[in-house]
């Protein structure tokens, strides 16, 4: 691995303005979905990013696969900037960022034939010719664990699990440097869900690819992941090898996230951190650590300075004013 | 519990008479459901969990899905054979439902405080204020916060964890004896799904009601339930104390359901699967269902459907392999 990550993401925030009314419009502020955050990933590696509704990772997501553009901070691609890409640099960079998305359903076109769906990157690109193209999709097709004759089929003829296949079919198509994978395993069946992980790190294996796990299951996520990142409402609140931060949990919120995972079995029953309230509007999060309110470790200085991420052991960040 | 179940299953047959065929959902479903009990109902999509619970409660699709065969006794009355009056009074009195999505299950034009006073006031027949103050107290016992507020707000000013709060006070407000859940915290982040699942174990606890459970989610039943039933493909394939079913799985199929789950502790490079798919319901098997996807499988099993066989106290599981021993 050279000194350069494969991805780069720089104090990234991306705010979105909240206005009432169309003629007179009055500004009610902005929602900060995303707020000053970095991290970067190894090519080859795998990063978990880990949080509830509304944290910001769906944001990130659409960040770094260039769908938004951000109000600060930028994205590195292999040391160059994403945004502001245009023209073949763009479509350039669209074949090397794909993405897996959570529902499989939604995702596949039902009038497109799954062979079509998975060439479709290819032909648009205009990857080869049309013999080369078919080649491509058959290979992919195996790849995924599916049968090359299947690809004259519909999505509808195919379950949940098989077509989480096809639409990871579809994002390796153009050989992406990276792949986002937008809960990949959340809406299949319990059975199936272990296939799908087996594939993934099967295919990272062959090829090298590189992986941004999107994910709320924190075991998924152990399994997966080299690094990972925990956020709440639009910030980093802890960052860390996977191995590191599952041995020693720091931030009080990824404390509450671990003891909310259920027992494994019922004689393995931890001490429940339960917490309070519900998680706050981002259109106006608390001040100082947006996570003081449902904090159980909660001091004054909490709802005044926002603590900044420190580095606490090797590569281990945590953004808490209990270490400081 | 050596007394008279709250809620027997029968010998449950529910199909889906569609034009290109039966689809057979439900196809032979026995349980019993005690007083103060908790037992949970796993399996996957399909399995056929959820139209067990609504063919508990009478609510299955008209003139699509039947109840073609079985009982349904609850406190010893056959649920079958009553009027749709009569049912009516015992949906929401005697056997309440949360399900899966609380937006759906909330109308979306009343304000909670009218779909709260509403089940008390079905309960109760009190006059508005003592309604009311009934109501305010509901909402405070799930932990709403400044009830007083919350009770005139509409569905869509609450957050999902709360909206489910609410379902589980309006469920509550009933006084039930038997409470379905089907799938109560799915929709739920995993904070708030820890919240939720405490707070029913305590109503549950409070109350002495019993409940069904149904899950996909080990996790869940590890944490909630006194008893798990696992199904597939229409079957319950196992069933027993919780412990005993976590400690000696003995159906392959709940085997690999709880082999192939990452774990938050020791080392798994690889996960355990099971390759292939649940069969289809309009084409099943003859023998077990779970055969054509079983590593043990052997001709005994593709030939016929075992019987459920001891693997143990109060613990039994439909497999060939027990039989043996």
């Amino acid at each position: 691995m050279s000194d350069e990550p494969l991805l780069r993401v720089d104090r990234l925030s991306k705010h979105y303005p909240v206005s009432k009314g169309v003629l007179f419009a009055r500004s009610l502020g902005q929602v900060k979905a995303v707020d000053d955050i970095s991290f970067s990933i190894p090519a080859g590696g795998t990063l978990g990013l880990v949080g509830e509704s509304g944290c910001g990772k769906t944001t990130t997501s659409k960040l770094i696969l260039n769908l938004e553009a951000p109000t600060s901070g930028q994205v590195l691609l292999d040391g160059t900037p994403i945004h502001g890409l245009e023209g073949a640099a763009l479509k350039q960079f669209r074949a090397r960022v794909q993405a897996v998305f959570q529902d499989p359903w939604s995702s596949l076109n039902p009038r497109m034939t799954v062979g079509r769906t998975i060439a479709e990157s290819l032909i648009v690109t205009g990857w080869g010719s049309r013999e080369e193209i078919a080649a491509r999709v058959a290979e992919l097709m195996v790849q995924v664990g599916l049968r090359p004759e299947q690809v004259t089929q519909y999505p509808h003829e195919f379950s949940g699990g098989q077509r989480q296949r096809i639409a990871l079919a579809s994002a390796l198509a153009s050989r992406p440097r990276l792949i986002v994978l937008d809960e990949p395993i959340s809406a299949l069946d319990v059975s199936i869900r272990a296939q799908m992980m087996n594939l993934l790190k099967d295919i990272q294996a062959q090829d090298n690819v590189t992986y941004l796990l999107i994910a709320h299951d924190l075991a998924t996520v152990r399994h997966m992941a080299d690094q990972t990142v925990v956020m709440y409402l639009g910030k980093i609140v802890e960052r860390a090898p996977t191995r590191a931060l599952f041995d020693d949990v720091r931030h009080p919120y990824t404390k509450a996230l671990f003891s909310a995972v259920l027992p494994p079995h019922p004689d393995r029953r931890q001490d429940e951190i339960v917490l309070v309230g519900e998680i706050p509007s981002p259109l106006n999060p608390p001040s100082g650590c947006r996570f003081h309110t449902r904090c159980p470790f909660v001091m004054a200085r909490c709802a005044e300075q926002e603590p900044p991420l420190r580095e606490l052991a090797p590569d281990h960040h945590v953004a808490c004013h209990l270490y400081a | 519990m050596s007394a008279a179940p709250i809620l027997e299953v029968r010998d449950l047959h529910t199909h889906f008479e569609l034009s290109r065929g039966v689809v057979k959902a439900v196809d032979g479903v026995s349980f019993t459901l005690h007083r103060g009990e908790v037992l949970g109902l796993v399996g996957e999509s399909g399995c056929g969990k959820s139209l067990t619970a609504l063919s508990v409660l009478r609510l299955l699709p008209k003139g699509i899905a039947r109840t073609v065969q079985g009982q349904i006794l609850y406190d010893g009355q056959d649920l079958l054979t009553k009027t749709p009056r009569e049912m009516r009074e015992i949906r929401g009195r005697k056997i309440s439902m949360i399900l899966q999505d609380p937006q759906t299950s909330l109308n979306p034009v009343f304000s909670i405080g009218d779909q709260l006073r509403e089940a008390i006031y079905r309960r109760t027949r009190a006059g508005k204020a003592a309604v009311m103050r009934e109501a305010v107290e509901a909402l405070r016992r799930v932990d709403i916060a400044a009830p007083e507020q919350r009770i005139g707000q509409f569905p869509h000013q609450m957050s999902g964890g709360m909206k489910q709060r609410v379902v589980g006070a309006i469920v509550m407000a009933g006084h039930p004896e038997v409470l379905i859940a089907d799938e109560p915290t799915t929709a739920l982040d995993v904070t708030i799904q820890l919240q939720y699942l405490k707070l029913l174990k305590a109503m549950q606890q409070e109350t002495g009601m019993a409940m069904l459970f149904i899950t996909h989610d080990f996790g869940v039943v590890a944490r909630m339930c006194d008893r798990v039933a696992v199904m597939y493909a229409g079957r319950i394939v196992e069933c027993g104390p919780v412990q005993q079913v976590f400690d000696h799985p003995s159906h392959p199929y709940t085997q690999a359901l709880i082999a192939s789950v990452p774990k938050m502790t020791g080392s798994a490079e690889r996960l355990y699967t099971v390759e292939g798919q649940p069969p289809s319901l309009m084409d099943l098997p003859i023998g077990c269902r779970f055969a054509p996807r079983c590593p043990h499988a052997e001709q005994r099993c593709r030939d016929s459907y075992p019987g459920s066989f001891s693997a143990g106290d109060a613990h039994t599981a439909d497999c060939w392999r027990l039989a043996a021993a």
